[in-house]
């Protein structure tokens, strides 16, 4: 297994605070092009997921903010507990939950910007 | 056998009222980014909805576009600019920016680290934070 420093951790964990930021507020920015509620109609959801730029940052912040908010929920439980069985069930435990949150987004990006419903 | 009885293991952790207001952003910016985790995991699954269908969708809206779902929606703005704004001030600090040079352990002890330029952000973070709410309601209510 590849055993990561956690003065690396703690920099991707900084680098993917800050990219998703910006991307967030992109995200954001495109609710607010119209009326909040209107641009939450269905036909311009869709629409938004049919644009490939747009579906493609959706795709990153995704991943941005999985690999950020688990490795946050990460050294939260390490900081309250040690201990070797504990912090692998921990590490291998937020890794397991961050892919499968990171698949289950993908699904819907990719269906929803192929049109398959 | 004293040291164990004196030690305060979790709680002594979990205390808010040591250390001031660096403690308090602490277990502030730890309390927003669990709110704020938790509300991704829902966010996806309540957007998956759009893939069951124009039906289902609306259905998922008429769940989230009430009052209820809106006080949620201006907590989660409140909680996104607090974690930001004292998160940027957590990476400056970890990179030696704003906490000052270390001095003379003069008495009454007080940490560079803890200076006006911390405190201030922390507030400012906090502020920033009502503002976004303030004016998250005024969007969602406004409606």
């Amino acid at each position: 297994m590849i055993k990561m420093r956690e003065s690396v951790i703690m920099k991707i964990h900084y680098g993917t605070a800050l990219g998703a930021v910006a991307l967030v507020a992109i995200h954001i920015l495109f609710r607010m092009t119209q009326n909040f509620t209107v641009s939450l109609q269905y036909e311009n959801v869709i629409a938004n997921y049919h644009l490939l730029p747009y579906s493609l940052m959706l795709e990153v912040v995704l991943i941005l903010l999985s690999i950020h908010g688990f490795n946050g929920l990460r050294v939260i439980l390490l900081e309250l507990k040690q201990g070797i069985g504990y912090e692998k069930i921990v590490n291998w435990g937020c890794i397991s939950a961050m892919a499968v949150l990171v698949a289950y987004g993908s699904r819907t990006i990719l269906m929803a910007g192929m049109g398959i419903s | 056998m004293e040291r164990q009885s004196n030690r305060e293991g979790v709680k002594g952790m979990l205390n808010p009222t040591r250390y001031g207001i660096e403690r308090v952003a602490y277990w502030l910016q730890r309390l927003t980014g669990l709110g704020l985790l938790f509300y991704l995991i829902g966010h996806v699954i309540e957007t998956s909805a759009i893939v069951n269908g124009k039906v289902a969708w609306d259905n998922m809206l008429a769940l989230t576009q009430t009052t209820e779902g809106h006080i949620i929606l201006i907590l989660v703005i409140g909680m996104s600019a607090y974690h930001t704004v004292n998160g940027i001030r957590v990476m400056l600090g970890h990179g030696g920016i704003g906490v000052g040079k270390p001095g003379m352990p003069d008495y009454p002890y007080k940490a560079a680290s803890l200076n006006y330029k911390q405190r201030a952000s922390i507030w400012i973070s906090i502020a920033l934070a009502i503002i976004a709410m303030l004016y998250g309601a005024g969007v969602l209510f406004g409606d």
